[in-house]
């Protein structure tokens, strides 16, 4: 009996010591490094913008424009001359529109050609302006809280955006299409079934791509530069925006191309205040002077050469 | 087996207690217990004085380098990315000097990464700094990308280094930072176990008191005799070494004590200063880059430039004072940005001018470094001393627990031979 027991014990001791055999340490693993930009998101809800019906690209009839240096007294521009300069909501994000050229730290492009022009129209000078960049969808909360005067900014115009601020007549007409890698087979919003694509938060564009049908993997980020990133990161598929946006980003990456016929045609306008209707005509005014007198076509040759010929400036149209 | 066994320990308990009954059998075991309760008192408080020792070892050698590399990879860190958003601020192709101190802050970044890899044992922490090690490679690349588009003009450079920036704020700092929490309380620790009593020994030493009182009184009994003269001095030798132990532990204590203020928790403060002072001048930076509302930012600044203002009330003299200059040239860059005038408030920020801001914060910066080192060698000082204290303690408590056992039995040799 006794000797039993010693050899059952016998036996469990040998089998825990057989038990313990050389598993090795955990050894450390790491995830690869997937990096994002700050902010970045899918989207799956909605874009809020609601679409009410109105006659988005007519704007107020301007006056006769006033010399510089002379604003109508009591007038918006005259609060402006009074301060000494512009306050302007810019990009610099947006290749060949607004931009800052790394090599001068300068903010440059088509839309801040714009508000130097009117810069000069106030002043007598372009550059007795101060350029603030915004973020696409703080545009319109940067016009009503009087943080900027005026924002030019690829801002196109909407009946929704309509409802909050006013804006200028059409400087310039974008259509909406697709920016891809070469030879992807991506070359139409059909196309796009399936795939990642990438838009900034609160732009006509994300509205747009997201009424799609079927809706694509869609991306939101807060500058179309992140959007290139993402693409070149791999991330997505593929970009859709205004083509003169798309251009821009197309040109700082010799491996992407415009593709497909266009999605939807933006105009841009220039954002003012809701009750600065005064500053709107005068803005107006200044870019009827600039169509007149070949200033549009001068500017378009120096800046979005790259992305055609001139198509000569938009007509503008009047409610009033 | 069987019964033999159990025939032998009954013949030998019987013979002990016949043993206990005569005057020389009681003597000898009085003699034996008492030598071996003060050999084995002995081994074990020198054991654990000798363990007391290798603790203050481990400060000097483990846990305070690995605090201090710990802090310099999070500082270092912090500096890089600091460096990375005022080079780019310069504009496309950056300065010499501001390159040097982008590859200077990332060189640093790198050492200290290696040490803390090297003194890190802890799974989790281990898990943390690969990670760090694979981010800061991304993030490198990251900068570099920015660079490589910078210099063709693309505007896509800033958001590379846009991400980048994102990167070491939302993944390698916290990273640092927590492993740099970590190791701060593994030195606290050790600095605390090197500092307590040793209670178990001198329970221990209690005891073999308390058996030489017995067995004296026993033999006063026994013999009709005066105490014995053997166990009055093994009495006094484990007297003397109780002494010493309290002494020794009492003084290393108050030596440890003025290593975590004059050192750790200074250290501390220091440390994250000098990190707060590297995220000001971030937010200074990237402020300018981002070039819209600067309200958030301006109030990370104003944080973070109140919590330095606060630790540095207490010294040194020379960041306190380049801090307030910092604020003030500042503060120029915000009037110069909100009057429209970017370029003064660029130049305000990372211009030459030795009254703007870049020349302020290297001054903060290079004097916290200095006071770092200064608390860094008190503290490793203050350690060394405490462990000097207790350095011929476990010997001294070995050899003394030896002449006591020595002593006992020498002094009751005399008692057991009269009756031989």
């Amino acid at each position: 009996m006794r000797t039993r027991v010693v050899l059952a014990l016998f036996a469990l001791a040998l089998a825990a010591a057989g038990c313990e055999s050389s598993t090795p340490p955990t050894p450390v693993t790491v995830a690869p490094v997937e990096a994002w930009p700050a902010g970045a998101e899918q989207v799956t809800a909605a874009p809020v913008m609601g679409n009410p019906e109105c006659d988005r690209e007519a704007s107020l009839r301007p006056g006769p424009l006033p010399s510089p240096g002379a604003m109508p007294p009591g007038s918006t521009m005259a609060a402006i001359a009074e301060r000494g300069r512009l306050i302007v909501g810019v990009d610099q994000n947006t290749y060949l529109f607004g931009f800052r050229n790394p090599s001068s730290g300068q903010l440059e492009g088509f839309d801040i050609d714009i508000a130097r022009e009117i810069a000069r129209r106030i002043f007598g000078d372009p550059d007795r302006i101060q350029l603030r960049v915004v973020d696409a969808s703080q545009r319109e909360s940067a016009l009503q809280s009087g943080l900027v005067d005026m924002v030019v900014r690829t801002y196109s115009i909407t009946c929704a955006r309509k409802q909050k601020v006013d804006f200028s007549t059409v400087y310039y007409y974008a259509n909406q299409r697709i920016l891809s890698v070469k030879d992807s087979g991506i070359d139409s919003a059909a196309a796009l079934s399936g795939k990642r694509v990438c838009a900034v938060t609160g732009t006509t564009s994300l509205s747009t791509l997201f009424a799609l049908n079927p809706r694509p993997t869609l991306f939101g980020v807060s500058t179309w530069t992140d959007c290139l990133l993402l693409l070149q990161q791999g991330q997505v598929d593929a970009i859709s925006t205004d083509d003169a946006v798309l251009a821009g980003l197309a040109a700082q990456d010799p491996n992407l191309e415009v593709v497909g016929p266009s999605i939807g045609i933006e105009p841009y306008g220039v954002g003012v205040k809701k009750e600065n209707s005064d500053l709107v005509r005068f803005v107006n005014g200044v870019l009827e002077r600039m169509r007149d007198d070949g200033t549009w076509v001068r500017l378009y040759e120096a800046r979005l050469r790259s992305l055609g010929p001139s198509p000569g400036p938009p007509t503008a149209r009047y409610q009033d | 087996m069987g019964s033999p066994p159990t025939l032998d320990k009954r013949d030998s308990v019987a013979w002990v207690r016949r043993l206990t009954r005569t005057t020389p059998g009681v003597v000898g075991i009085i003699a034996i217990v008492v030598a071996a309760c003060c050999v084995l008192a002995g081994l074990v408080c020198g054991g654990q004085l000798d363990r007391r020792i290798a603790e203050h070892n481990a400060v000097l050698d483990r846990s305070e380098p690995l605090a201090y590399s710990a802090q310099k990879l999070y500082a270092a860190l912090s500096a890089a990315d600091a460096a990375a958003a005022a080079a780019f601020l310069s504009g496309g192709i950056e300065t010499e000097p501001m390159r040097a101190r982008y590859k200077q802050a990332l060189a640093e970044a790198a050492s200290a990464l290696t040490e803390v890899t090297a003194g890190t044992t802890d799974a989790e922490a281990r898990a943390t700094v690969a990670d760090m090690s694979a981010k800061l490679a991304t993030y490198t690349g990251l900068v570099e990308s920015a660079r490589a588009n910078n210099r063709q003009g693309f505007p896509i450079g800033s958001a590379y280094l846009r991400e980048a920036s994102s990167l070491m704020q939302s993944a390698l700092l916290p990273g640092a930072e927590k492993i740099y929490s970590g190791d701060l309380a593994a030195l606290n620790g050790d600095q605390r176990a090197v500092g307590s009593v040793p209670t178990v020994s001198l329970v221990l030493l209690g005891l073999v008191l308390t058996a030489i009182v017995v067995g004296s009184v026993i033999l006063v009994g026994r013999t009709n005799r005066q105490f014995n003269v053997g166990l009055i001095a093994a009495a006094v030798a484990v007297l003397v070494v109780i002494g010493w132990i309290v002494l020794a532990t009492r003084l290393a204590v108050s030596n440890i004590e003025d290593s975590q203020t004059e050192g750790t928790a200074k250290f501390e403060h220091l440390a994250t200063a000098s990190i707060l002072a590297q995220q000001a001048r971030t937010d200074e930076t990237l402020e300018l880059i981002a070039r819209g509302d600067i309200t958030a930012r301006e109030k990370s600044f104003a944080g973070h430039m109140d919590e330095v203002a606060a630790l540095l009330s207490m010294g040194p003299q020379a960041a306190a004072d380049a801090v307030t200059k910092w604020t003030t040239s500042h503060r120029k860059q915000v009037e110069a940005y909100q009057g429209g005038d970017y370029p003064a408030a660029v130049a305000q920020a990372i211009g030459p001018d030795p009254g703007a801001s870049a020349a302020q914060f290297t001054a903060v910066e290079s004097s916290l470094r200095n006071e770092i080192e200064k608390t860094r060698d008190t503290l490793r000082d203050r350690v060394a001393t405490a462990g000097k204290r207790l350095a011929w303690s476990p010997t001294g408590t070995l050899v003394l627990m030896m002449v006591a056992a020595v002593a006992a039995v020498v002094g009751l040799w005399p008692r057991l031979k009269e009756f031989l």
